[in-house]
């Protein structure tokens, strides 16, 4: 009897806490006074989605009605699957997510929108049109930036390129290298001997730069999808002693301590991007949807920036950053 | 003295279901909201089901598995092989719906047998011999696939998929979802062959004493070796049913899966030293992970919360499940 009576109490002790500390508020009022909208996050590895995050989270203080919930998928294409069908369930007035990879969350985000749910997705796409509004920078605008960068700039006179890409599936990453391609045309001495995937985060692209510094006597630059991997890539050329003879590229120039910028500036990395996370735009799309019951454009297309040893330092204090 | 044993072991059966009836009666209550019950609601059950039949499937299997005695820990990696493996049959090599479904299930039956030869003839333990398949199957399904997953888009012709397909995404009526129905009617029957085969009998016995079942003329390998394939098959069942709710095959998908089945098994009674076990435990058990995952995700627990309160779940139930006396 004892040994079942303290099951019982551990349990609902458990429970009862848990609750207490995150249970969502009910609330009495209708949709007027308040809006609830679910944010999806596919993973939190990756400090650029943590950075989205936040920035919703500051967007949404600004304007006392709107709660957000968010929810963490960690990569996995069921969970967040899971975590869009739940919002649904709990009527939510609006979902914001950026999906794992485009294809298997095509029907969870459709059949949301097909609800009456209004779908603002950032930076990653679904497949097919059912959703309000995508938010995101052009990512074959940026690829080819970088391409045209490296074939005018940083290796002039050609060279040999190892490109390190995202998570397989995840229309950003498609972009991103369909636009460098584009990009290093311009100049056929520029050459990509090595490519393969580290999902996005720092971690992977260290061991894949290992497997490519290995096998390749002669890399003059790694371009990596996004910053993390490029600072992983220079790592592993520092392990093997090899940094002072290659190039790094990366994508995403967050202004934080371990943000492209300060990559930049630091000098680690030749040049970057400023990928906007779109966080507060959507938002702001979010308060003129429901507030303000305007329409919404499907496509909002924000604007990227290059950064490069030159303006890095006014481009850490235009974004917010601190130089230490 | 035998009757009180049979009381006691029917009552440990019902802490797992009053468990379930507990969670099912406090998420009714709490999940409601603006008049409406998110949980009670048939929409949502239904979802509920479907998420719960992938774990459930393979969860037949490894309550098979843990009764012997033994442990799978390829089965995540056997749903990354096989739904890649499946898909890239149907959309690369052109196969049909039922050739391509009968492949799968024979190359997971013939991983089985592998796993279930490591085992018996070179006298692996299990956990190794598995532990090191994993990796087997997940690297296969990644060069299978040269790393990417594989779309299914239904239709005719060159690299669509047999819409036939689909049906495993689909729901009966526009309710019941057929990964449902699957995993009911594959636990009918294996908790019939369980409870009322020779086959099963002798699983318990294997896994409740090994020597003396050896010794008795039970062929302890050859049981093993059907054991190993099972799992396998139906963790490619589980596969399957994946990728159509996806509309993709990956080989980075189920990772992770194996705990998910064990844990479901341990809640539902199911001893990980073996010789205890029954598959309507493995049912609860799944359930009672299916729904806490469910209320706790209507509540808008902090995911990571989520991870916290299931582990803690597990340690209870395993717990209470627990025999009294030491030895």
């Amino acid at each position: 009897m004892n040994k079942k009576a303290i099951s019982i109490l551990l349990t609902a002790a458990i429970g009862a806490s848990t609750l207490a500390v995150s249970a969502v508020p009910a609330f009495a009022a209708e949709k007027k006074d308040k809006y609830v909208i679910g944010m999806s996050q596919c993973n939190l590895g990756e400090p650029w989605r943590v950075a989205m995050n936040d920035q919703i989270k500051m967007a949404a203080e600004k304007y006392p009605e709107f709660e957000v919930i968010f929810s963490d998928a960690a990569q996995d294409n069921s969970k967040q699957i899971a975590d869009i069908e739940n919002f649904v369930q709990m009527g939510v007035d609006l979902i914001i997510t950026s999906p794992n990879e485009a294809t298997p969350l095509t029907n969870a985000v459709s059949a949301a929108y097909d609800a009456g749910i209004p779908v603002i997705l950032l930076d990653r796409k679904i497949d097919g049109d059912k959703y309000t509004q995508f938010i995101g920078a052009d990512n074959v605008d940026m690829g080819r930036i970088a391409g045209e960068y490296v074939a005018d700039t940083l290796l002039p006179d050609g060279g040999k390129v190892c490109e390190i890409k995202g998570l397989e599936g995840t229309s950003g990453g498609i972009d991103r290298d369909n636009g460098f391609r584009e990009g290093i045309k311009k100049n056929d001495k520029v050459e990509i001997v090595a490519e393969n995937n580290a999902d996005w985060l720092r971690e992977k692209a260290i061991t894949v730069a290992e497997e490519m510094l290995q096998t390749n006597d002669e890399i003059d630059l790694f371009l990596a999808l996004n910053d993390p991997m490029a600072e992983g890539a220079y790592i592993a050329a520092k392990n093997a002693g090899r940094e002072g003879d290659i190039l790094f590229v990366g994508f995403d120039g967050l202004p934080t301590p371990d943000g492209g910028i300060r990559s930049v500036m630091d000098g680690r990395l030749s040049m970057t991007q400023v990928y906007p996370t779109g966080g507060a735009e959507a938002i702001e799309s979010a308060y003129q949807l429901l507030v303000e019951g305007k329409e919404l454009e499907k496509t909002l297309t924000l604007t990227s920036e290059i950064v490069t040893p030159e303006n890095a330092e006014e481009l850490l204090e235009k974004y917010g950053g601190t130089a230490e | 003295m035998e009757n009180k044993a049979k009381v006691k072991a029917v009552l440990k059966q019902m802490q797992s279901v009053i468990a379930l009836v507990i969670i099912f009666v406090v998420a009714s209550t709490i999940c409601v909201k603006d008049g409406r019950n998110n949980f009670l609601d048939i929409r949502n059950l239904m979802n509920v089901l479907r998420a719960v039949s992938e774990n459930g499937i393979i969860a037949i299997g490894m309550t098979l598995i843990l009764i012997l005695g033994d442990i799978d820990l390829s089965v995540g990696s056997v749903v990354g092989l096989i739904s890649t493996g499946c898909a890239y049959l149907m959309v690369m090599s052109g196969f049909g719906f039922i050739p391509a479904v009968l492949t799968s299930l024979v190359i997971g039956g013939l991983f089985g047998l592998f796993n279930g030869l490591c085992i018996t003839k070179l006298h692996l333990q299990a956990f190794i011999v598995t532990l090191a398949s994993m990796n087997i199957a997940r690297g296969l399904a990644r060069f299978w696939a040269n790393g990417i997953g594989i779309p299914l888009a239904y239709g005719e012709g060159k690299g669509m998929a047999p819409p036939a397909f689909e049906v495993l995404q689909m729901r009966i009526g526009g309710v019941v979802p057929v990964p449902a129905i699957i995993f009911i009617v594959l636990l009918i029957i294996f908790q019939i062959i369980l409870s009322k085969t020779r086959f099963g009998r002798q699983v318990y016995a294997i896994g409740g004493n090994r020597q003396a079942a050896y010794l008795s003329g039970i062929k302890v390998d050859r049981i093993k070796i059907y054991a190993f394939m099972i799992c396998s098959m139906l963790a490619s069942v589980a596969a399957m049913i994946h990728a159509a709710q996806i509309s993709q095959g990956g080989p980075n998908e189920g990772q992770g899966y194996e705990l998910n089945a064990v844990a479901a098994c341990a809640i539902g009674g199911t001893s990980l030293a073996g010789g205890k076990g029954t598959m309507i435990g493995t049912l609860i058990g799944a359930l009672i992970l299916g729904m806490l995952d469910n209320v706790l995700g209507l509540k808008g627990v902090n995911s990571n919360l989520q991870l916290v309160v299931k582990g803690f779940l597990i340690i209870i139930a395993v717990f209470m499940q627990a025999d009294k006396v030491k030895d």
